[in-house]
């Protein structure tokens, strides 16, 4: 199979999934969808009902039939009066065009469920991917660090910390964060993680660092443990040891032979435990009240915002999807000797 | 494989793992935690899953835990619960009546009050209301110089039907009593013609506009638990006594004087009768926002957090090792398709749709259908391992030779493929729990779970619910995350020296 091609199969597969994926959620979702329909156009068939009666006085005009007909009519216009099937593909269709509709109320003060996610995607994009940033740097350093040294006080801690940090709920570090830095030391305001809303850029940036911190601190030490393992089998092999012997400097050897060498499993690994992370992100941003996708998620189950929740899951999967095409690409990319999806393998 | 080398196996396997330090330490201790799981009933009480769903009224809510007084400057009293049976002084009869009298010494020792007497738990054949048992209470207050009279009438003759709670803090009658206290020991001016019954002086003090006000607002309980007089000898303001502006509490020994009264043929069991002294501080990890003992509902959170994580773990391991086992035997094109579904599943991202299921089945996944669901979601990765280790020892001669022995497909899967995966397969049971306990954490958590089932995840929603972290509620947000983390650990510990053990490559260099 060569590199197009199996790029052609992966994107495949990814749609195949991400179709898959929005056709359970457009089953699961068009049942809900008509009961909060049904509820809306009865509240607004008795509105204009008692509307008419004000503007008709002694029209004579017989109410429940009146009513009926309305109620029809508006079924017909949103579509209720279509059979099941067709609706779902309807709705499937609409998704997959990013075409996520209305909400019954306001969510980031907007009704429109796309620009609710469009608003709070940047905000998840920028925490995220600053953390991801500093927990390489964090990771690579320390990783590489106890390699060199096997069995040291740093790599041993490193272990614990690798071992600690993953059975550690995130998004509970993050309300133990909360409790030390806010309420009993006080150096971030208690407002700041009090309401989603923040007033300035400035504020913004105030308020990444306690889940930039959170994020950080639960991640580092699993990445750095990963990359430890990778680099100890690199710095085995026989091309590090006539490294040395012709003497290239050891930061050279380290970071330039062994570190680049060791690339495409740590880079696959690393985005696969990215994806691993982000069940902890998504409550993580819950509990600091950021104004990015999370947040918005835990708005839509508790406002029941059936359609927002369909438009979450899809760009979530959207993404998902993405990463995991790019770290398949990236290792192909890295690796000159595997043109193809290795990243199997790991 | 047949029986003797699996025990062989076992215990060559046992022996290189008694060696791992952190395994051992994994192992005592898990058997730790399942024997708290087993023994949760009897370490907390058998109704801690209803007081979960119905909050515990009798408790003081978002308590912090009784230690916390060794650290702190001010003495906060804490909850104490008094069997009334054990201060039983004796009955008589008179007028047709039983009279029972209860002397209950209560050393108050703590600069603030319990925040409410609580009297419950008492029976009677009583067949109609005029017949229900009355009850009394006098507080003996401790010797303060300068109080005319350490007798406080707390409320007379109030009538207790069956199933009846009296709150002291929150009695009218109660308030009217400590105001005429008040009254007799010269704090303020009263004037009550002589020879009134005591009834009338409630009454009068409710006409009385401002006094009236005061017994709406004040702290009955600061009245009864502290000073009157300061250091000079002066009695302090009404306004200052009934708000505890000034004074402190008045610490020393309380003497409750309760009578119950009924008539002579209704009997009247308290055997299961109650004082309860509200405390400000609650037992060893305190209370959250529904009076719920946190230390309990802890303890309980242990049965439901191992039953999934075990559950959702040997499921779908299980599932996991057959999936593998079975595509890698098949091979052709049933493999080449068993392969494909696998990573159709693995692409899948599990949260949000646990999140949009959860959704759907009306906001909450029952316990077993999450364990169904993260199985569901949960056995690709095992499927993949499985099967190229089964691959490889497909491939071994005595596979062949026990095929040429015309040994059936389930034969050689089950005799001689799967034992071989067996060590593999326990590793990976262990270190898949924790995943499938912070899974459960997470969706309840956002609302999600299971609310009937007191499960760490939904203790840590109760506390961002009631804004814990904000509100500093240390104690209500610390102990769950701790109790997830402890058992990730310890699986994670099993989990790794397993490894170490099974696989003698990642041995440390």
């Amino acid at each position: 199979m060569g590199f197009g091609r199996y790029l052609t199969y992966r994107l495949v597969n990814a749609a195949i999934v991400l179709f898959f994926v929005v056709l359970l959620t457009s089953v699961l979702f068009v049942k809900l969808y008509d009961v909060q329909m049904v509820n809306v156009i009865n509240s607004q068939v008795q509105m204009e009902w008692m509307h008419y009666q004000k503007t008709h006085p002694g029209s004579g005009v017989n109410g429940t039939e009146w009513m009926a007909r309305r109620t029809e009519a508006l079924y017909h216009k949103y579509g209720l009066d279509r059979p099941y099937w067709e609706r779902v593909w309807i709705l499937t269709k609409n998704t997959l065009k990013f075409d996520f509709g209305n909400m019954q109320i306001q969510i980031f003060g907007t009704y429109s469920a796309a620009k609710a996610i469009w608003m709070a995607l940047p905000k998840t994009i920028l925490l995220f991917t600053t953390a991801t940033m500093v927990t390489i740097l964090l990771g690579i350093l320390l990783g590489v660090k106890s390699a060199q040294n096997p069995g040291s006080l740093l790599d041993r801690t490193i272990s614990v910390l690798a071992m600690l940090t993953t059975s550690l709920p995130m998004w509970w570090l993050g309300m133990l964060f909360i409790l030390i830095f806010v309420v009993e030391l006080g150096w971030l305001p208690v407002n700041l993680y009090a309401t989603v809303a923040v007033n300035s850029w400035g504020d913004l940036l105030l308020k990444m660092t306690l889940p930039l911190l959170t994020i950080v601190t639960v991640s580092f030490g699993g990445w750095a443990w990963i990359i430890r393992n990778i680099m100890i089998g690199t710095l085995q092999e026989d091309y590090i040891l006539v490294a040395r012997a012709k003497g290239v400097p050891e930061r050279k050897v380290i970071y330039g032979h062994a570190l680049r060498a060791s690339a495409p499993p740590i880079v696959t690994m690393v985005i696969f435990a990215l994806l691993g992370s982000m069940s902890g992100a998504i409550i993580t941003e819950v509990v600091f009240n950021w104004p990015g996708m999370g947040r918005l998620y835990w708005t839509a189950i508790t406002q029941n915002a059936v359609n927002l929740v369909v438009g979450l899951t899809y760009i979530f999967t959207l993404l998902y999807l993405l990463s995991m095409i790019l770290a398949d690409l990236m290792y192909a990319w890295l690796d000159p000797r595997v043109k193809v999806g290795a990243s199997t393998i790991v | 494989m047949r029986w003797v080398d699996l025990k062989d196996s076992l215990k060559s396997f046992w022996s290189s793992y008694r060696r791992q330090k952190a395994g051992m330490l994994g192992l005592i201790l898990l058997l730790l935690l399942i024997f708290v799981a087993i023994a949760a009933p009897w370490l907390t009480s058998p109704n801690v899953p209803k007081v979960w769903q119905v909050g515990n009224p009798l408790a003081p809510r978002n308590a912090p835990p009784t230690w916390i007084n060794a650290f702190s400057h001010y003495k906060q009293s804490p909850h104490e619960v008094i069997s009334l049976s054990n201060y039983f002084v004796g009955e008589n009869k008179s007028m047709g009546y039983t009279i029972y009298k209860f002397k209950i010494q209560y050393p108050f020792k703590y600069d603030y009050p319990p925040k409410d007497i609580v009297f419950t738990g008492l029976n009677s054949t009583a067949q109609n209301p005029t017949e229900a048992p009355t009850m009394s209470m006098i507080i003996e207050r401790p010797h303060e110089p300068g109080v005319k009279t350490e007798e406080m009438r707390i409320f007379s003759d109030v009538q207790i039907p069956a199933g009846a709670v009296i709150q002291v803090a929150s009695l009218p009658a109660a308030k009217a009593s400590v105001l005429v206290w008040l009254a007799e020991n010269g704090v303020y001016k009263l004037n009550i013609p002589p020879g009134v019954p005591p009834d009338m002086i409630s009454y009068l003090i409710m006409q009385n506009q401002t006094l009236f006000g005061y017994m709406s607002s004040m702290d009955i309980m600061w009245v009864i638990f502290q000073r009157i007089v300061d250091e000079k000898g002066h009695l302090y303001p009404l306004h200052d006594v009934l708000f505890h502006q000034t004074p402190r509490a008045l610490e020393g020994t309380y003497t409750l004087y309760v009578t119950i009264k009924a008539p002579s043929n209704v009997k009247v069991d308290y055997s299961n009768a109650k004082l309860i002294m509200v405390g400000r501080t609650y037992g060893f990890m305190g209370t959250d926002q529904m009076g719920r003992d946190i230390w309990a509902d802890l303890v309980w959170g242990v049965r439901v957090s191992l039953y999934i994580g075990l559950a959702v773990a040997i499921t779908s391991v299980l599932v996991g090792v057959l999936y593998g086992v079975t595509s890698a035997y098949l091979g052709g094109w049933a493999d080449e398709a068993l392969q494909r579904f696998n990573e159709f599943m693995a692409s899948m991202p599990i949260f949000p749709i646990l999140i949009l299921l959860g959704m759907y089945f009306g906001g909450h996944i029952t316990i077993n259908l999450l364990i169904g669901l993260l199985v569901l979601f949960g056995w690709m990765g095992t499927a993949k391992v499985a099967r190229s280790m089964a691959l490889q020892i497909k491939e071994q001669t005595y596979i062949e030779a026990a095929k040429a022995l015309g040994a059936s497909t389930w034969r050689v899967v089950f005799r001689h493929i799967v034992p071989q995966l067996l060590p593999y397969a326990f590793a990976s049971i262990a270190i898949s729990v924790p995943g499938a306990i912070l899974s459960e954490a997470g969706l309840s958590f956002l609302g999600l779970g299971d609310p009937t089932a007191v499960t760490w995840g939904q203790m840590l929603n109760a506390a961002q619910q009631n804004n814990a972290t904000l509100n500093g509620y240390w104690w209500q947000v610390l102990p769950p995350g701790l109790a997830i983390a402890l058992v990730g650990f310890v699986f994670v510990l099993i989990g790794v020296s397993l490894d170490t053990v099974l696989n003698p490559k990642l041995k440390r260099s």
